[in-house]
């Protein structure tokens, strides 16, 4: 009976937990669907007395939405790949090889993960506007070409691999960039998954970053364009709501059919996103 | 490939030293045990050998040419580790094909050649599992098929057999002396078990705390151990060891009086240690009581009570019982005296090594 008990508590509370992790796309979704009274009405309507499907229509065609999904891709894509390849040369190093400062070098990267993002806003412009690349594609690429935490976390998953795994593939005549390409890497595939997925998220989902280093329309991405809909006059929900719906829409996809590397990439290496 | 060792100490830390100045040379075409307790060093003695861990001091030869500086990528030598170290992501035939695929093999010689080892070794009906999916025996089986793929020069080997039940133990340690007796690999076989040691190998080394306690065959080891720590490692059942103070005056005579003086302690085997006497080989005798008697089919066994010290006597000829007085005849071979240090100076063969 105390076994059942506990039981349906543990699945309430999870239950709970879900509805409330949820509670705001639920409220995004139902939201793109009314008519701009409806969104602003006290108390809040949940389900619109008729379903809206033109806001989409109208949400995509008030901004350039297909050039900012192009420039969403684009700057994922080369951000997440070239971030993966840094990350998988450094955690190696820190892992396998010995050199000198090894440790210096790592308890100072470590140290950078304290800093908070905001912090290095203001740096990172300024370093970039004296390359004078501010307002083209290489401020949206290259400060994130490289990430401590990303390094981090593939060099606790590469530690685990055992020792002699990497004698074998010495004895076996295989170089350490083969050994890192054709044996690590692919025994570590579910971290990999976890935090390639991590990173197209994030970057997928930037604003500050991008809306500071660009003011050509051209090179907005998804999120930044999103503010097409507030404008002097006020906000316009429903519209607003739309396009986020479509702009989250592929990340969405993306976790639910990674979800299982995630899960197990990140509770292997003890790290949370 | 002859294989040799000049002066060479090993430091993980640069502190602690592993092995102390190991001097040998390991015969081209041999297969070549090195036996120790856990911990003495083996395993790290094979990685100096492989090129994985470099020495701290002295050098190492194959053949007439200098290794030291070599990494096991250049010393092409093939190896089994003690965990197998299989490729997990790759399956039972590509593990095997790895090393040939490194060494650009071309792509259906690799196959034929994989093929083949993957039935010498018995493996060939798991060519497309993963190695998680395996028993520790066939993942054993599939690191030797892998270790051969490239035809080393030099077959080293990590106890290999640790991981079988006891019946394919005997049958894989066969199959690996038919193996290095074929191909005439030369042979590094790794082992804390004796008897594997004892009937695979055309030479052993005993090693313990990373020293070479004496380095020769089997029976040269179980004849004339060079010091008290061989003696007592090799041999089933152990030798009988206990103090000289124990004789009293039983060995004056027997043995000169100034290798008595200098002895600490005295080793028997338990098969020199019989209750009626041989002319030839009889040294001395002494008087014990029988504590327990045992008879295994034809074997029988006697532990006994001399002056405080346990004995035990695998050859007796008569039926025994508990508590009486036996008289035991101590037979030249299988009698040892060793000094202080541990060396043997008395029994077995004079000068051997
Ligand atoms: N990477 C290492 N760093 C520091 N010390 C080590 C390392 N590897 C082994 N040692 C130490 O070196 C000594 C010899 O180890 P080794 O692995 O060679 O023993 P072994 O004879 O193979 O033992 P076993 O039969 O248990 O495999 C041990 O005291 C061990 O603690
Ligand atoms: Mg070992």
């Amino acid at each position: 009976m105390k076994v059942k008990v506990a039981m349906v508590l543990r699945y309430v509370i999870l239950v709970l937990g879900a509805i409330i992790m949820l509670m705001p796309f639920l409220w995004m979704v139902s939201t793109s669907l009314k008519t701009q009274p409806e969104t602003v009405k006290i108390p809040p309507i949940w389900i619109p007395k008729q379903l809206q499907w033109a806001n989409y229509v109208e949400a995509f065609k008030a901004a350039p939405f297909a050039r900012y999904f192009l420039n969403s891709v684009l700057v994922t894509t080369i951000t997440t790949a070239g971030q993966l390849f840094t990350s998988i040369l450094a955690a190696f190093a820190f892992s396998r090889l010995n050199f000198y400062g090894k440790n210096i070098i790592f308890v100072i990267f470590l140290g950078t993960m304290m800093v908070p993002g905001e912090m290095l806003i203001i740096p990172n412009f300024v370093t970039l506007s004296k390359f004078h690349m501010i307002d083209t594609y290489w401020a949206l690429i290259v400060p994130w070409l490289a990430s401590f935490f990303t390094v981090f976390t593939l060099k606790q998953n590469f530690q685990s691999v055992p020792d002699q795994l990497y004698y074998a593939a010495k004895i076996d005549g295989a170089s350490d960039w083969h050994f890192l390409w054709h044996v690590l890497v692919p025994i570590s595939k579910s971290t990999i998954t976890a935090v390639t997925v991590l990173q197209v998220i994030g970057s997928w989902n930037a604003f500050m970053w991008p809306l500071i280093v660009t003011n050509t329309e051209n090179l907005r991405t998804l999120p930044v364009g999103l503010q097409a809909f507030t404008t002097d006059a006020g906000t316009n929900y429903a519209l607003l709501m739309a396009a986020s719906t479509f702009v989250i829409l592929p990340m969405v996809i993306l976790y639910i059919f990674l979800q299982k590397y995630i899960i197990a990439g990140i509770s292997k290496t003890g790290l949370k996103g | 490939m002859e294989v040799t060792f000049k002066d060479v100490s090993l430091s993980y830390d640069g502190t602690r030293e592993i092995l102390h100045h190991l001097n040998f040379t390991i015969p081209e075409g041999t297969l070549v045990s090195i036996l120790g307790p856990s911990g003495c060093g083996k395993s790290t003695t094979l990685m100096l050998i492989s090129g994985l861990l470099a020495p701290t001091k002295g050098q190492i030869f194959f053949g007439d040419q200098d290794v030291t500086k070599q990494d096991a990528l250049a010393r092409k030598v093939g190896m089994v580790f003690q965990n197998y170290a299989l490729y997990p992501h790759l399956t039972v035939l590509e593990n095997i094909m790895f090393p040939l695929k490194m060494a650009k093999v071309k792509k259906e010689e690799r196959r034929e050649k994989a093929l083949k080892l993957a039935k010498l070794v018995h493996v060939d009906d798991q060519l497309d599992k993963k190695p998680g999916a395996l028993s520790g025996g066939q993942q054993q089986r599939v690191a030797i098929a892998r270790a051969l793929a490239k035809e080393p020069s030099l077959l080293l080997l990590d106890e290999p057999l640790s991981n079988l039940d006891a019946r394919l133990r005997i049958e894989m340690r066969q199959e690996i002396r038919r193996i290095q007796q074929e191909t005439g690999v030369t042979t590094i076989f790794v082992t804390h078990d004796q008897d594997e040691a004892l009937h695979i190998s055309d030479h052993i080394m005993v090693l313990n705390l990373g020293d070479i306690q004496q380095f020769s065959s089997a029976e040269t080891l179980y004849d004339n151990p060079s010091n008290l720590f061989v003696a007592k490692f090799i041999g089933e059942p152990v030798i009988n060891t206990l103090p000289i103070t124990a004789f009293g005056h039983d060995l004056d005579g027997a043995v000169p009086a100034a290798i008595l003086a200098k002895t600490q302690t005295v080793g028997i085997r338990p098969e020199a240690l019989q209750d009626h006497p041989i002319d030839t080989g009889t040294l001395a005798q002494i008087t014990t009581q029988v504590k327990a008697f045992e008879k295994y089919g034809r074997e029988k066994n006697a532990l006994v009570d001399y002056n405080g010290n346990e004995l035990l006597s695998t050859e007796i000829q008569g039926r025994l019982e508990n508590h009486q007085d036996l008289t035991l005849y101590l037979q030249k071979s299988g009698f040892y005296l060793f000094d202080e240090a541990g060396q043997r100076i008395f029994g077995g063969e004079q000068d051997v090594e």
